[in-house]
């Protein structure tokens, strides 16, 4: 079902949603757009950056924790039950993380029991990017900048109002309970949303108007052996993995255990904690006794592309990336994977 | 809750010193580990952390199960200061099996170097229970001296089994020593096995597995029969942190055994 929530109305249910869950919003701090947890209307409706581009942090660290206790020993732990959080405004950029990370942690061999209940207690609604900005290039990645599948609730901004429209089941509960605010919508307002959705993809394709090698995988494996190519191409990397940490897709983990106490009785009691990893850290692939396949960082930087571009596109059917451009936007050495995959 | 993090604990029966730097740890842990042979578990050294072992004893042997560990770093350093009754964290079984159905009826040419006679007892374990279903076992081994020689009386009784082939070497003998002195592929200058119809199995170290793919190919074994341990760094052994990645493998699901055919186009398979 689509739906019409007037501008005079939105403050009060996204009030009403804070009430019912942990609500995260995007919010526009010194020119950056960073999610921010409402409390009792701690900033204005007019505050939301809902109609910009995706956030600073990516939504990743909401279900996959930076650092997490995945297990104690000898006693198990149980993953907590928090309150349901939902997270308002993401886009479609930040849902190719989801499915990288539903991929690895939840349709192999085994699932991971903490991913898959954050998950199900989070609520997605999305938000268009009516106007991208030069960073973007989720259309070179297979995405749009506007979401109609994958979330709860997708909603479009304009200037009266936030046409929005129930994707799933849950999304459809939601929309019931807001009944008295939202006004059922026509054709007409598909036809509005369909005009501004089709303005932002213009607005991709010039910007991003070279396209990549169709073939983009074989071309990666086939430059592979061309070591000065991606020398070349990785030359400012100070290595400060500032690219891998903000990325919305990279998957990578450590577990690391920490013994409760150095002696005594509680000696063999530890907690095992995971921990957001990055495959550009030398000793990232290192072995016993210390031989290491990639000890060279032009090796690292391209597994790199190897694993986003070339193997999980290969083995998935989509590319571990979403074009969501934060990699080189914290890049120091600006280093614009636009750039490199272009060359192929 | 099936959480695959969660560790059970498993209880250090006894500790065999094979060598002066490899150890056999037989543990019993407090719920099965229902592994087959060529498949691994990620041992925990309680506030040490853990690393990926292969059980070294028969998959039909339920009630304790046992690993020949080489001290190399920090975890098995941690690891030798263990004893008898001490405690340890055991999860898995990970990774694929020896695919066993497919050495029916074939005769099997098992190499190993050092420490990687440890995966290959296993699997030799899991031949012998059912050998009539096999053609001839062969086991080439190679160590660095005579001291280096893990399950020197297991090896002396396994020359006993009708079927079994079994030739020894060492890389310098400086003590009493009456087999062939030289690195393991001087055992490999006469393959006695139809190579087109059999199959390799190799473990030990890179430096070692690659000079007998090499030798392997030369005689004549098909890449897909080939079937070589490859050991990479290795996190969650379950297939999602991305450490043990191998060219387009995660070696903890897609391995750690893996044909030569699988991995031939990796630049650098052995490190
Ligand atoms: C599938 C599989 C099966 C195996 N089976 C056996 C077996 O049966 N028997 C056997 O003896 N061995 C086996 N091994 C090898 C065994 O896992 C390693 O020898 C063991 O992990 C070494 O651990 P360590 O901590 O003692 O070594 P170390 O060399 O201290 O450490 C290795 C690990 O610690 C990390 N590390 C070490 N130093 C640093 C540092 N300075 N900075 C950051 N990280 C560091 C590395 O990332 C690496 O993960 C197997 C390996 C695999 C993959
Ligand atoms: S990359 Fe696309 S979906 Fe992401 S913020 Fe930019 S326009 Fe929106
Ligand atoms: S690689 Fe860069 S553009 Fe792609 S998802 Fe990661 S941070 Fe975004
Ligand atoms: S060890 Fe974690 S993916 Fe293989």
């Amino acid at each position: 079902m689509i739906y019409f929530l007037p501008n005079e109305r939105r403050e009060k249910w996204v009030a009403r949603l804070a009430g019912e869950f942990n609500l995260f919003l995007p919010v526009q701090i010194e020119g950056k757009i960073h999610w921010q947890k409402y409390d009792k209307g701690n900033f204005a409706i007019d505050q939301l950056a809902l109609s910009e581009i995706r956030a600073a942090e990516p939504i990743k660290a909401f279900l996959y924790r930076p650092r997490e206790v995945v297990a104690t020993f000898p006693k198990p732990i149980d993953p907590a039950q928090e309150m349901s959080a939902l997270l308002f405004g993401v886009k479609g950029c930040d849902l190719r993380g989801l499915d990288v990370h539903r991929k690895m942690f939840l349709e192999g061999e085994f699932r991971d029991p903490f991913y898959t209940r954050r998950l199900e207690n989070t609520i997605l609604v999305a938000a268009d990017c009516p106007m991208p900005r030069e960073s973007c290039f989720c259309n070179l990645v297979g995405l749009n900048p506007f979401v109609n599948r994958g979330v709860d609730l997708s909603i479009t901004t304009f200037d009266d109002g936030w046409v929005i429209e129930a994707v799933s089941d849950r999304g459809e509960k939601l929309a019931n309970s807001a009944k008295d605010l939202f006004v059922p919508a026509g054709e007409h307002h598909r036809a509005r949303r369909e005009e501004q959705r089709q303005k932002a993809l213009g607005i991709l394709e010039a910007q991003n108007s070279k396209k990549w090698n169709p073939e983009l995988s074989r071309a990666i494996a086939e430059k592979t052996s061309d070591r000065s190519f991606w020398k070349k191409a990785g030359e400012d990397c100070v290595e400060c993995f500032g690219c891998l940490m903000t990325c919305p897709t990279c998957f990578c983990f450590l577990l690391y255990d920490q013994a409760k106490a150095k002696t005594g009785a509680d000696v063999n009691q530890f907690e095992r904690t995971k921990v957001w990893d990055a495959c550009y850290m030398a000793m990232y692939a290192r072995v016993g006794g210390g031989a290491n396949p990639r000890p060279e960082f032009v090796q690292r930087f391209i597994n790199r592309f190897h694993c986003k571009f070339m193997h999980f596109m290969n083995q998935h059917g989509f590319y571990a990336c979403s074009g969501c451009g934060r990699c080189f936007t914290a890049c120091m050495g600006k280093i614009d994977i636009r750039n490199i995959l272009g060359q192929l | 809750m099936n959480n695959p993090y969660q560790p059970i604990p498993a209880k250090i029966l006894e500790v065999i010193e094979e060598t002066p730097n490899i150890r056999t740890f037989v543990l019993k842990p407090e719920e099965d580990i229902p592994f087959l042979a060529g498949q691994f578990v990620e041992l925990t050294i309680p506030g040490f952390g853990e690393a990926p072992f292969t059980p070294s004893s028969s998959q039909f042997e339920r009630e304790k199960l046992e690993m020949t560990i080489m001290r190399v770093g920090r975890a098995t350093g941690a690891l030798f200061t263990n004893k008898a009754g001490d405690v340890l964290g055991i999860r898995g079984p990970y990774g694929k099996p020896y695919p066993l159905d497919k050495f029916v009826g074939r005769d099997i040419y098992i190499v190993g170097g050092g420490v990687g006679l440890a995966p290959l007892r296993a699997l030799f374990l899991a031949l012998v229970h059912e050998i009539k279903k096999y053609g001839r076992i062969y086991l080439r081994y190679g160590a660095r001296t005579p001291n280096d020689v893990v399950y020197k009386k297991q090896l002396k009784e396994w020359e006993k089994i009708k079927g079994v082939d079994i030739d020894l070497s060492v890389d310098s003998a400086d003590g009493p020593w009456e087999r062939k002195v030289g690195v393991v592929t001087c055992l490999m200058d006469e393959i006695p096995c139809d190579v087109k119809r059999s199959v390799a199995v190799v473990c030990g170290p890179p430096i070692m597995m690659k000079f007998v793919t090499r030798r392997l190919l030369e005689a004549g074994f098909p890449g897909e029969s080939i079937y070589l341990s490859m050991e990479t760094n290795m996190s969650c052994g379950l297939g999602q942190c991305g450490h043990c990645r191998l060219g387009p493998y995660f070696t903890c699901k897609d391995g750690p055994v893996l044909t030569w055919e699988q991995i031939k186009d990796i630049e650098e398979p052995f490190l």
